[in-house]
């Protein structure tokens, strides 16, 4: 079911039959009534009610993000968050994201190293696994689809990803390490 | 006149300027004691209000309100990551208030004063219980409104609120419901609704109530001066607050379409 547009406050009228929905993003509850807290249209994914929200927002657990290596060290990989769930942040206000050694990959955890997995500058899809600390949120490339999506060799030529842990540079044929992304249309 | 400091960030001019006196300035002086009657409005009647949500490109929201010679843009940016501050559960809210210096009668200085922040402070609170805090942990949102006329202190913050909360929603961050606010004054035992300057300077005292009129609730009152009947005042805004949200709620549809 879809009625029309609804503004934030305005109570939402459900169909007389069938269970209580559960409350997805853009609604809640207040006293016994279910209110719209977004404008836009409600519907129902599966047994959940929602209205969609197209804004920019930010990371939460679960959400996949891309964004850029911006600092290294041995034990963790900055990176600087500026797409969230597919839709781009504003210029800005990019947040900011860590993935540790230990969230590198789902295998062989005790012999990754950072060098050999990321480098400054390359792009990174990674999914959030919590809220971290005060200034980042944790998240994990450990799934075969996330990981590095373009990087560029040290001659400035885009790198082509030739397994999960190499990319070869087209110009000079030079092997680098990285922990790669499986392209979404191989799945 | 504030102590003259050298700014070296700006341009300094002369370091004392009056605004002019006119003749008939100072000829109504003498007959301003007695407030006019309104002419072309009753006392329960507001000014027309022009609401367009989104000018502001590069805001995530924005809103531009006017009522007749009060003007007010107000821009949305976040939820963005807050910088310099400890690790909290819920999300902040930042409101920021600043006059242009030609928005009065007499020029203000570029330089933050402390109307502005009472005026911002007034607006914070009549926002803050009505924004879902606990859906963007660890950001901010910061809310900046610029006043481009004034007619009026009451009238600004009973604008800057609808315009900020219009704004939210504009921004797709997730409120309880639209905050509409409404300003009044006490003439001559008589409440007056939406004051303008020259009439909020010769009241007795003024009220700004703020509200959702979705839920029917009271978010922030906001009194200065003498109220020798508040809640009738507060009846007469609260009933105004409901044509307001009639006007923001079309202005939002039409800007979603």
């Amino acid at each position: 079911m879809s009625v029309g547009t609804v503004l934030p406050g305005q109570p939402i009228t459900l169909p007389a039959r069938g269970p209580a929905p559960q409350l997805g993003t853009g609604v809640y509850e207040r006293d016994g009534q279910i209110r719209a807290s977004l404008l836009g249209a409600p519907h129902f994914d599966g047994s959940t009610l929602t209205i969609s929200r197209i804004q920019p927002h930010i990371p939460v657990p679960g959400s996949v993000v891309i964004g850029f290596v911006t600092r290294m060290s041995p034990l963790q990989a900055l990176m600087s968050i500026t797409v969230v769930d597919g839709v781009p942040l504003p210029s800005g206000e990019e947040f900011t994201g860590v993935i540790r050694i230990q969230d590198v990959r789902a295998t062989e955890k005790d012999r990754v190293k950072i060098g050999e997995s990321f480098r400054g500058g390359d792009v990174v899809r990674s999914q959030v696994i919590s809220l971290g600390d005060a200034r980042s949120y944790f998240v994990t490339t450990a799934r075969n689809d996330l990981g590095v999506i373009f990087a560029t060799s040290e001659a400035g030529v885009t790198l082509e990803p030739v397994s999960w842990q190499e990319m070869r540079c087209p110009k000079t044929g030079k092997l680098e390490k990285r922990k790669c992304a499986k392209p979404l249309d191989m799945a | 006149m504030a102590q003259y400091v050298f700014d070296r960030r700006r341009n300094n001019g002369p370091e004392d300027s009056f605004p002019p006196v006119f003749d008939s300035d100072l000829r109504s002086v003498a007959s301003k004691s007695e407030p006019k009657p309104r002419k072309d409005r009753s006392p329960l009647d507001i000014r027309p209000i022009f609401l367009q949500p989104g000018l502001i490109t590069q805001a995530t929201g924005s809103t531009y309100i006017e009522t007749e010679r009060t003007k007010i843009a107000c821009a949305i940016y976040g939820p963005r990551q807050s910088k310099n501050t400890s690790f909290h559960e819920k999300g902040r809210l930042n409101v920021e208030v600043k006059f242009a210096p030609y928005s009065c009668q007499r020029r203000r200085s570029p330089m933050h004063d402390a109307e502005d922040r009472s005026i911002a402070m007034a607006i914070h609170q009549a926002l803050v219980s009505s924004v879902r805090l606990e859906t963007f942990p660890k950001a901010t949102i910061d809310i900046f409104i610029t006043i481009i006329e004034t007619d009026g202190i009451e009238g600004c913050v009973a604008a800057g609120s609808i315009a900020a909360s219009t704004a939210l929603t504009h921004a797709g961050i997730e409120i309880v419901g639209l905050v509409i606010s409404c300003s009044a004054a006490i003439i001559n035992s008589e409440v007056w609704l939406d004051p303008t300057d020259e009439e909020s300077s010769s009241s007795n005292g003024t009220l700004v109530l703020s509200c959702m009129p979705a839920l029917q609730k009271v978010t922030s009152v906001w009194q200065k001066g003498r109220m020798e009947r508040k809640f009738q005042c507060m009846k007469a805004c609260q009933n105004r607050s409901d044509d307001i949200h009639a006007v923001v709620g079309q202005a939002l549809l039409e800007a979603a379409r």
